[in-house]
């Protein structure tokens, strides 16, 4: 789940001279790269939004749409603004460099270009690009245990929210805490609670595919699961508390270590107005299951107790 | 002996580059319409579209191993960015057609 994308990265070069697309295809056939073509500014942009690619070819001198102000809407589109530009312009004005460096170019080639030098300016961008995807990517990854943190589990549950909003195909919360865990942590001590939070995480990590397993805070984690609704989530929901509690502990033995589980259907959620109306309704469930007898799951609304 | 005269053939300085035989023999083939695109232009008096032609020009000759084709289109692209008359961008551009007809792939 943290690994970068193996696939071979990808070149977009934007350029309104065909025949600089037939050299570049050429003169980078044998780079580790996947190149594709723009002849025009506004096919330029769509296709970087559609393609994501990881570095930007871009001409300046374009009929209607120039590379500066090509530049500018992608700093401006927040999916596309961290993509590193090189500008590549047989003009090479000093003024141009410094202005296109002002907005966010990452380098700049003179146009006849040295193939030498493209290839390596390329690799530097791409180096560069795989640095920035890794520090955006841990940024949203909990240290300890591998999960998405807190702040990818906000942002992307928004983004889930709205998704439903506008296509509802089912969407479930599950929050759920570690029973007892404050004790557990007093008295096999700290470092066998940081070892349960990691293993129980795995079992997270091992759920389906779609799940998206977050480390929420402490001992609670929150599990969303799109296009999940009603007694699927339930059933999801009780495969994680069952592989919690039939784990067994080598450095605690015969210890059963159990959680507790909260579950929001939205589709059941009259009312819902943002993601923090699911949240709190899967956290009102989780609280209920802890008063019940813990190791159990609720759901808000409770129209069905399980376990 | 016969001295080096206006019709001696040009070639691409990647010549020898298999990979880059293809491209080469196509923008050969392609420079006369190109050229002749260039001189429609002038007769309209389409400065706009003859410096996009001759900017694309400049920028792509070299990459094809035919720098000096590349500096006849700069003097075009130059001449009517610093708004020189239509004489001087005539010739200038009569030198780039007669440079350009002596390119060989």
């Amino acid at each position: 789940m943290t690994a970068l994308p193996t696939s071979l990265p990808k070149v977009l070069a934007i350029d309104d001279s065909e025949l600089i697309h037939r050299l570049l295809r050429v003169r980078l056939q044998y780079e580790q790269i996947e190149l594709h073509g723009a002849v025009e500014a506004r096919e330029g942009l769509r296709m970087a939004k559609t393609l994501l690619p990881d570095v930007i070819l871009l001409d300046i001198e374009m009929d209607g749409m120039d590379g500066f102000e090509v530049l500018q809407a992608l700093k401006a589109d927040l999916d596309l603004q961290d993509i590193p530009v090189i500008f590549i312009s047989a003009t090479a004005s000093m003024e141009d460099r410094v202005r296109a460096l002002d907005l966010g170019a990452i380098d700049f080639v003179a146009k006849p270009f040295e193939v030498v030098e493209l290839k390596a300016r390329v690799r530097s961008a791409l180096r560069v690009q795989h640095l920035v995807k890794m520090l955006a990517q841990k940024a949203q990854v909990d240290g300890l245990t591998g999960l998405w943190n807190r702040t990818y589990f906000d942002r992307r549950l928004g983004q889930e929210f709205a998704e439903e909003r506008r296509h509802p195909r089912g969407l479930s919360l599950v929050m759920c805490d570690v029973d007892g865990f404050k004790r557990l942590n007093d008295e096999c001590g700290h470092p066998f609670g940081d070892l349960v939070l990691e293993r129980l995480s795995k079992i997270l990590q091992s759920g389906r595919t779609s799940d998206i397993a977050c480390r929420y805070g402490g001992e609670e984690f929150g599990i969303i699961l799109p296009n999940t609704a009603g007694d699927e989530a339930i059933e999801v929901a009780e495969r994680y508390r069952t592989a919690f509690e039939q784990e067994t502990w080598p450095a605690a033995p015969g210890r059963v270590i159990t959680a507790s589980f909260g579950i929001a259907d939205l589709s059941s959620l009259a009312g819902a107005q943002g993601p923090e109306d699911l949240v709190a309704a899967a956290d009102a469930a989780l609280y209920r299951a802890k008063v019940n007898g813990r190791n159990r799951i609720e759901c808000t609304p409770s129209h069905r107790p399980a376990h | 002996m016969r001295m080096a005269n206006d019709a001696t053939p040009v070639r691409s300085e990647f010549a020898d580059d298999p990979d880059m035989a293809g491209i080469i023999a196509l923008f050969v083939s392609e420079l006369p319409s190109r050229i002749a695109a260039m001189q429609s232009a002038l007769s309209t008096n389409d400065f706009a579209q003859l410096r996009v032609l001759a900017h694309q020009l400049k920028g792509a000759a070299g990459g094809y191993g035919f720098p000096k084709l590349g500096e006849a289109a700069a003097m075009v692209d130059r001449g009517i960015g610093e708004g020189c008359d239509h004489n001087v961008i005539r010739s200038r551009l009569g030198m780039l057609a007669a440079f350009a007809a002596r390119i060989r792939a």
